[in-house]
């Protein structure tokens, strides 16, 4: 602790046995000298109570003025919990004071009585009295010339050098976001799915679309599912692409050989539906789900990342 | 539903019989599997072709060899520019007692059985010959001593090598538009191929040669039905007819679509032609292409795979466009099947 003066009261050694639940309290305080008109001055006290034993949290003093020179300001009461038996608090006081003394004189700042309670049973816990020396600010008649106690200016903030932070900082910023349009680029993400190069990226997007929300598209949502992934062989291809075609495509697109079963089934679905007047046959060769599924699949292709 | 199937067998068969058809022929006949092909389909189609093609290329011995291969009567005649109608029907000559004789000449010789007729040169005939021919394609009958004569099974093949312009006559629209294909016989591509072609003394002689080739594999009197059986068994969608006609509509318009030809003022390009009746024809060529390829319906790559025989020499163009025909049409039917979409 960052007290000097460390004050030791063992009140269990006192023969009164109402006191036999208190372990003791420890008042860990300041420098006592030294202080002038305005000063905090805070005083923790370390407090142990046999286990049943809890503090009633309604004796705490309240943060008030306690006298004219006198302000209690902050009151904290932390508990640490209990170990072998005993119970620990940590009391924080924050008082500050205004006395303007003349010369150095000694002040005292008043003891407190908290009240411990357990099973019915009322304890008194004494916090005891602490004393400091205050000095005045000033001399009483001036012997300079001049109002030498005039307000003087605040100091000026020594400014931390920030240049080389906010530097780094913005070339940071700077890398992020273009790798981040790098990646959006690449994943064909917001306007970079609708450029030339990414068919399958926009036929992704249309295929759930077109097929909608319901568990049994309807034929023509269906035939636009389809027809959204041919457009998207032909703007890749740069020509019509037809089932005949799909050797020619693979040898010129080799990255979608690895899902050529897949499309093989969808040029037979296709076939099926628009030209042979199977739409039913077309749906349980490749059903709605999987259609999705291959949309995306090819959209992973076509961006590298399958 | 029993006739149905005995159809749909007896399509498997002479689907099998189609495909043999094309192996015997292309024994005899290297590189030109493309050029088989489309033949097939013309016969199975009943449609007449037109073949195109440098001098030497193989054009006659391939006609040979499919007149051989389909079986049934043959007969061949040469055009050339004092050849006359007449010279086709009649037979003039002294007989032996010395009085001059009238007999059928080669078109009547073979009566109703007459399943081929090849009609080598026929730029070299005159226009009075193109109107007969042009009646009996479109007809399949002709006029002679004083009564029609009727030929339900012809198939018309004929030649012409596009090197000369002397003394030739070009074939009016109406004749060329009765022909279901024209197909340009090119050199065969493979070395493999010019390889035997040139060193291989099996192909010198040509006459040698056919007699590899089976004779009648396919039967000439019945192809008709099964040309019918196909048109009717092979079924063309609601979609695949909304394709066709945008095909067409493209093909007539090509400035609506954009496509962009180099050096071509696409808006004027296009002046007539690809008739209702040549679209027909590309469809039921389709037809037998997809029944072919062992399908019961027709898809775009049937179109696609027979459009430029069948629908090129149907489009006629500005005139000022004409001497770089070849080029440009077949841009302009590349470009209509990369601008419309199917399905």
């Amino acid at each position: 602790m960052r007290g000097l003066a460390r004050l030791v009261l063992l009140l269990a050694l006192l023969t009164s046995p109402a006191h036999a639940q208190l372990r003791g309290i420890d008042l860990y305080a300041p420098r006592p000298f030294g202080y002038v008109i305005g000063d905090v001055v805070t005083l923790t006290a370390e407090i142990a109570l046999d286990a049943p034993f809890v503090l009633d949290p309604a004796s705490l003093p309240a943060p008030r003025a306690l006298d004219y020179w006198l302000d209690l300001r902050g009151v904290t009461l932390t508990d640490e919990g209990v170990a072998d038996g005993v119970r620990r608090y940590t009391l924080d006081l924050v008082y500050q004071t205004f006395y303007a003394p003349l010369e150095p004189r000694r002040m005292s700042l008043p003891g407190l009585t908290l009240t411990a309670v357990a099973e019915g049973r009322r304890v008194p816990v004494e916090v005891p009295p602490w004393s400091f020396l205050m000095s005045p600010l000033r001399e009483i008649v001036a012997t300079g010339a001049g109002p030498a106690m005039a307000l003087r200016p605040d100091i000026a903030p020594a400014p931390i050098p920030t240049g080389t932070t906010l530097r780094r900082l913005l070339a940071a910023l700077a890398v992020a976001l273009l790798a981040f349009l790098v990646l959006a680029w690449q994943m064909g993400w917001g306007p970079f799915g609708r450029r030339a190069a990414r068919p399958f990226a926009r036929a992704a997007r249309a295929v759930p679309t077109s097929l909608g929300t319901t568990a049994d598209p309807s034929p023509a949502a269906y035939g636009g599912a389809l027809r959204a992934l041919h457009r998207a062989f032909d703007a890749t291809a740069g020509k019509g692409v037809f089932a005949e075609d799909l050797p020619d495509f693979f040898r010129a697109y080799p990255a979608f050989h690895a899902a050529e079963a897949e499309v093989r089934r969808l040029f037979n679905a296709s076939r099926r539906a628009f030209f042979g007047g199977d739409m039913d046959g077309a749906r349980r060769e490749l059903p709605p789900e999987a259609l999705v599924a291959l949309s995306r699949r090819l959209r992973a292709v076509e961006r590298g990342s399958a | 539903m029993h006739l149905a199937r005995e159809t749909d067998l007896a399509l498997s068969d002479w689907r099998a019989q189609a495909l043999r058809f094309e192996r015997e022929i292309g024994k005899v006949v290297l590189g030109q599997e493309r050029v088989i092909r489309l033949l097939t389909i013309a016969t199975f189609a009943r449609g007449h072709v037109l073949l195109e093609g440098d001098v030497g290329v193989g054009k006659t011995t391939l006609l040979r060899a499919m007149a051989r291969a389909i079986g049934g009567a043959f007969e061949r005649i040469e055009g050339t520019i004092d050849l006359m109608p007449a010279d086709l029907i009649y037979h003039a000559h002294l007989g032996e007692d010395g009085r001059p004789r009238i007999d059928p000449g080669p078109l009547l010789r073979q009566g109703e059985e007459l399943a081929i007729f090849f009609f080598n040169e026929i730029n070299r005939a005159r226009p009075q010959v193109h109107s007969l021919l042009l009646r009996l394609m479109a007809e399949r009958s002709v006029s002679a001593f004083n009564r029609e004569y009727r030929f339900p099974h012809v198939q018309v093949f004929a030649d012409r090598n596009r090197v000369e312009r002397e003394e030739t006559f070009e074939l009016p629209a109406a004749a060329r538009d009765r022909f279901l294909m024209e197909v340009q016989v090119a050199m065969p591509a493979q070395d493999e191929a010019r390889r035997s072609l040139v060193f291989d003394p099996r192909f010198h002689d040509v006459d040698a040669l056919l007699m590899e080739v089976e004779p009648g594999v396919l039967d000439p009197q019945a192809l008709g039905t099964v040309a019918r059986a196909i048109q009717i068994g092979v079924r063309t969608s609601p979609t695949l007819e909304a394709y066709t006609l945008a095909l067409w509509a493209g093909v007539r318009e090509p400035a609506s679509l954009g496509i962009d030809i180099d050096g071509v003022d696409t808006a004027r390009l296009v002046q007539g032609g690809a008739s209702p009746r040549g679209v027909s024809y590309l469809v039921r060529a389709a037809r037998v292409r997809a029944w072919l390829d062992g399908r019961d319906m027709v898809v775009p790559e049937d179109l696609r795979a027979v459009f430029p025989e069948v629908m090129a020499h149907r489009i006629f163009i500005d005139p000022i466009y004409e001497l770089r025909r070849e080029r440009i049409v077949s841009a302009l039917i590349a470009g209509v099947f990369e601008k419309v979409q199917a399905p």
